[in-house]
């Protein structure tokens, strides 16, 4: 009997895969596992065994009935699937479909970055008009008429005593006369220069000014403020030095420089082999600016400071020439 | 400015390496800018003896030479005529930078390679004068000095064993435009005095006075006039030294009077002049106004126009200087000069500065004196100069100073406060501490009580006048590194409106609907900039024409950058700007501010093609309704359905047509295409669609406080209805009726088609739009639906004579 279980197997297992379509199969089930296939017949001939041989019999002949019911099954998935029409598979490298990106200027990104991190420390943000007069951009600023200071910033004049801005400082002289202290503000904008178009310099550019103005403000301050900021704008590992300097409307002036982080302040071309970057111009408050928009010197104290955005963001994506930024090249404003 | 190490040293002593140099001054507020190591420029330069001279086996004009360079002997092939045994030369060896091409290349420098010569090897180059970058001489090869011993560094033969520093000296600190100015600060880092140098003159009995007379007729604008009167001088080249030292720094050598003189100014700041006194009518000076229009020849030979506000040095009978900016060539010094006299004045630094700009002339002597010279110093200058004169030039020295001082200089006295000081600088610095910084840059400070000082200024430093200067001294000789860096904790943030709020919400919107972000320079030409018809307010001295006008439209100067794009292969653009225009205002004097307007604008451009080559989007050619849509989308997110578009009947030059746009009932700015004349004036061959907007307009009908409104709690159903009406309609009209009509029920309505062809004929046209009716409190029945309907079809046919399509 048990020799008769054995062959069956093998026999079925042979014409299972023998069988090369559905039909094959069907004839194939119909053989061994339909009601009066071979392995019911098996399962018949059990009834005429001895008693004592049933049970292990009986086992024998569910595992086969089970291994050929599992091995019909896989057969028949297999061969309904290839059996199908063949279908195209899902191509992943087709692009998505997909709207056109904008992208924002350069110049605004570093911009808005700057912008940002003063607002967190409580700056607002103020502007002025581009067009100015000689009083707000010079003599305000305590640049006195015929005075060599007045050749730091050569000027595009508009008409007599009316010129384009050369720095966005004559905004400070504005936000003062209309509010009184305390002042705490930044005032972005374009300025221009008379100074010949290079790969360095531009006839226009994007400043940004910050003032602050209180009872107690002091030099040691105008540090701390301006290290947060150039520690979160440059990053946290950055070393810097303070450089006395001179700006009409502040004093003390000081410059402000980081360690250059394209040679980490070995010198290379960019920082001029000195392993120096000038990032800012700042300084306290004159008090003849503080005499001019009326307040009181003595009571109130205040720094100023200001950068260049341009430069700014040279350095960061890695420009060498000034001038790509406002040729806004497609192909240029893509990258950003 | 240039100042050298080894003349800095004559002064004081220090030992700084060029990197501790420039640091330590860049933190003293004397920012150097760069350092030149003169030894560097002859690395691989040799004194070399000519041992033995050949002729070339292959070449008639050549040589080759056997030459000692020290221990060594090598064969060096030379072409120079004058080589001969014997000599002694500098001799380049392979890897010199040789500074001057005498063969070509427009005499750049070049470095010396391995060279076979007509098949000989030659080691190295014997070279001239010119190739050295010593003169013009290139003739044949320097000789040098028969002394001079084979193998020495030629920098070291050459005495060029200085390092020259640029600084750049800020210009409220006059006092370090020279060699002494610069060692009094060295001397505030290396805790010393500088020294000055010792001047010892020989004097001849004659008294000065006899020879010559001073008068200043303009007091204010020359309080000081001092000088010097020497007699029987050579005039001739200046020795080595001194050409070396002034070349070193700059300064052309002319001649041993000239060559003090500029020598003198080099090293105490204070710029002289020498006349030369057998030209000098009645040997007189006097100092005067120049009279308007009169003309005056200065020493570079141009002929000048002069004004009243000029004020000139004259002898009796005509002008000789521009004062404190350049002699004139009248009384000019000349091979043949024996007597001259030594100007050593004081003028007014805005007078100087004045004439300067006016006259278009800056010369080392205006630079100094328009800064401010040190009134004191002039009898010390000319008593220096007159002293170096002697020494080079011989001569007698005629006794005494002339010195037209009227009224004498006070010194001047500053108050300045403890309290103060620490209160700007943020320190806690002591009376004492104070006291002793101040004293390391001469200032002397007298205490007249707990908290006030005194302070004495010196002469030189007349850029301390009030407290808030000496407060900047403190803090800089203390150090600026040495104050505490740190930040007030109590931040008012009650002011801190944002302004600039709607321009970043615009730049994010924008940037999301796909458009790239474009910054233009303000400054543009003129002819593209009138094209948008306005007024323009130009420059009256602009850097270019390129850059002469400002814009009056964004548009102007957009249409560059359209072109830029195309012609870069860039043909499909979504571009925008927020920018600034100015607009002259019409009957303002062109003095006053009120005549000048700016506006802040918002632009879009789109043209080419509505997005680029992509798959699984159809690629089209934008036209107005993209347009339309972009514009629409932005109106409506920033000021809902506040706006409306109008016909304006070219109300724009610059598009046509020029669809206007209207913000609750106030102009905010137009769209459509721009004109043909004018994109065929720039080249622009294909459709350009702009928009511009008044950021003010759209910052006023910004609708930033939203409202919730409660979302519908029961269903919404959808009906399509399509129309016939004449071809000529507008569709609005349709549309409106069908609002009107089917409220309350009726809560949208959207066009989705309009259709003219065969089936309509064409005077009539097909409109389809989908309508969706709900209720707020039930669920609507088909009866209330098919009424509404009804009472639309009916409307629209009555007041549209538009006839459903079924
Ligand atoms: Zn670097």
């Amino acid at each position: 009997m048990l020799e008769k279980v054995v062959h069956t197997k093998q026999a079925f297992t042979e014409e299972l895969q023998k069988a090369a379509t559905l039909q094959d199969l069907e004839q194939t089930r119909i053989k061994y596992l339909a009601r009066s296939g071979e392995i019911a017949a098996l399962f018949e001939g059990m009834k005429s065994a001895a008693p004592a041989e049933k049970p292990a019999l009986g086992k024998t002949l569910n595992e086969l009935r089970q291994y050929a019911q599992a091995q019909f099954d896989e057969k028949k998935l297999l061969l309904e699937q290839s059996a199908k029409p063949k279908e195209v598979p899902f191509d992943l490298t087709l692009p998505g479909r997909s709207k056109p990106i904008g992208t924002k200027h350069p110049v605004t990104q570093v911009m808005e970055e700057i912008k940002r991190i003063f607002r967190s420390m409580g700056f607002s943000v103020e502007n002025g008009p581009e067009i100015e007069s000689d009083y707000y951009n010079f003599e305000a600023l305590n640049f006195a008429p015929d005075h060599p200071a007045r050749d730091m910033q050569d000027t595009i004049f508009i008409a007599d005593k009316i010129l384009l801005r050369t720095h966005t400082s004559p905004v400070q002289i504005r936000v003062m006369e209309k509010q009184k202290p305390p002042v705490r503000a930044i005032m972005p904008g374009w300025a221009y220069r008379n100074e010949a178009v290079s790969a360095r310099s531009l006839v226009a550019f994007h400043q940004i000014e910050g003032l602050y103005v209180d009872e107690g403000v002091t030099f040691s301050e105008l540090k701390g403020t301006l290290v947060a900021f150039a520690k979160q704008f440059y990053g946290s590992s950055i070393k810097y030095r303070f450089r006395p300097s001179f700006f009409p409307f502040t004093e003390p002036s000081a410059e402000m420089d980081i360690t250059c982080y394209l040679c980490n302040g070995k010198g290379c071309r960019i920082c001029k082999h000195s392993g120096w970057l000038e990032v800012l111009g700042s300084g306290m408050v004159h008090p003849h600016v503080f005499q001019a928009v009326g307040y009181d010197a003595e009571k109130y104290t205040g720094y100023a400071f200001g950068m260049g955005i341009e430069r700014t963001a040279l350095l960061r994506y890695g420009i060498d020439d000034i001038r790509i930024l406002y040729e806004n090249d497609v192909r240029f404003l893509k990258q950003f | 400015m240039k100042v050298s190490q080894n003349w800095l040293k004559q002064y004081i002593n220090f030992k700084f390496t060029p990197e501790q140099f420039t640091e330590k001054l860049s933190m003293l507020g004397l920012e150097v800018e760069s350092s030149e190591d003169l030894s560097k420029k002859y690395d691989k330069f040799v004194v070399g003896e000519v041992l033995e001279r050949a002729k070339h086996p292959n070449a008639d004009r050549l040589s080759v030479c056997k030459v000692n360079i020290g221990g060594t002997v090598q064969e060096v092939v030379c072409g120079a005529p004058n080589v001969a045994a014997g000599q002694k030369v500098a001799v380049a060896l392979v890897g010199a930078v040789i500074p001057h091409n005498q063969h070509g290349d427009e005499g750049k420098s070049f470095i010396l390679e391995h060279a076979k010569i007509r098949g000989v090897e030659s080691h190295g180059m014997m070279c001239s004068e010119q190739e050295l970058g010593l003169g013009k001489d290139a003739s044949g090869i320097l000789v040098l000095d028969a002394a001079a011993k084979a193998g020495t560094p030629l920098a070291k033969y050459l005495g060029q064993t200085d390092t020259i520093y640029e600084i750049g000296i800020t210009p409220n600190r006059s006092d370090c435009l020279s060699h002494i100015g610069v060692a009094r600060e060295i001397g505030v880092l290396v805790n010393k005095k500088m020294k000055h140098p010792k001047v010892i003159l020989k004097e001849s009995r004659t008294p000065a006075s006899k020879f010559a007379k001073i008068e200043i007729l303009d007091k204010e604008k020359c309080p000081r006039y001092s000088a010097r009167v020497l007699r029987n001088i050579k005039i001739g080249p200046s020795p080595k030294w001194l050409q070396d030292i002034l070349s070193s720094v700059g300064v052309r050598p002319i001649n041993n009077v000239v060559d003090v003189t500029n020598y003198v100014l080099m090293e105490t700041g204070h710029p002289l002049h020498a006349f030369d006194y057998d030209k000098l009518a009645e040997h007189k000076i006097v100092i005067k106004a120049a009279r308007d229009g009169e003309k005056f020849v200065t020493l570079d030979g141009k002929e000048r126009t002069l004004t009243s506000e000029t004020l000139m040095i004259c002898d009796a009978e005509r002008p000789i200087a521009v004062a404190g900016v350049m002699g004139g060539a009248n009384t000019e010094i000349s091979d043949t000069t024996t007597n001259i006299l030594i100007e050593s004045a004081y003028f007014h630094p805005q007078n100087i500065r004045r004439t300067s700009k006016y006259l278009g002339l800056s010369t080392e002597a205006s630079y100094r004196f328009e800064r401010g010279a040190d009134m004191n110093i002039t009898v010390t200058a000319a008593n220096r100069a007159a002293q170096l004169i002697q020494e080079l030039a011989g001569g007698d020295l005629l006794k005494g100073v002339l010195d037209a001082y009227p009224k004498k200089r006070k010194p001047i006295v500053v108050k300045a406060r403890v309290s103060r000081i620490n209160s700007i600088i943020g320190t806690s610095l002591s009376k004492m501490q104070i006291i002793s910084l101040l004293k390391k840059i001469d200032l002397v400070v007298k205490s007249s009580s707990r908290d006030e000082l005194l302070v004495t200024v010196p002469s030189f430093r007349n850029d301390i006048l009030e407290e808030i200067d000496v407060i900047e001294e403190v803090a800089r000789v203390y150090g600026y590194n040495n104050i505490e860096t740190k930040t007030h904790a109590a931040i008012d943030f009650s002011s801190n409106v944002r302004t600039d709020a709607l321009q970043d919400e615009v730049r994010e919107f924008l940037i999301g609907s796909g458009f790239n972000e474009i910054l233009a320079i303000g400054l543009q030409d003129e002819a593209t900039m009138s094209l948008a018809g306005k007024p323009l307010v130009k420059a009256l001295n602009p850097v270019s024409a390129e850059m002469a006008a400002l814009r009056t439209s964004l548009v102007t100067s957009a249409l560059g950058i359209v072109k830029h794009n195309r012609n870069h292969g860039t043909k499909d653009l979504r571009l925008f700007e927020l920018g600034n225009i100015h607009l002259r205002i019409d009957g303002k004097a062109s003095n006053s501010l009120e005549a000048y307007q700016e506006e802040e604008r918002l632009l879009l451009v789109i043209s080419g093609n509505h997005a680029p080559v992509s798959y699984g989007n159809a690629s089209r050619v934008v036209d107005v309704l993209d347009m339309k849509g972009e514009v629409s989308a932005l109106l409506s997110k920033f000021c809902l359905d506040n706006y409306r578009f109008i016909y304006y009947d070219t109300h724009e030059a610059l598009s046509e047509p020029c669809i206007g746009i209207e913000i609750n009932g106030t102009y905010a700015g137009f769209f459509g295409k721009i004109r043909k004349q004018i994109a065929d004036k720039l080249d622009i061959d294909e459709a350009v669609f702009v928009c511009e907007m008044n950021i003010r307009a759209l910052r006023d009908g910004w609708v930033r406080d939203r409202k919730f409104s409660p979302l519908p709690k029961f269903p919404g159903v959808t009906r399509d209805l399509a129309f016939t009406v004449d071809a000529t309609l507008p569709q609005n009209k349709v549309e409106d009726v069908i609002r009107q009509v089917g409220r309350p029920l009726c809560t949208n309505v959207v066009l989705f088609d309009t259709y003219s062809g065969q089936q309509t004929g064409k005077d009539k046209k097909s409109v389809a739009y989908a309508l969706e009716f709900q209720s707020p409190d039930h669920t609507l029945a088909e009866e209330e639906i098919d009424h509404a309907l009804a009472k639309i079809i009916e409307a629209v046919q009555r007041q549209c004579n538009g006839v459903l399509r079924s």
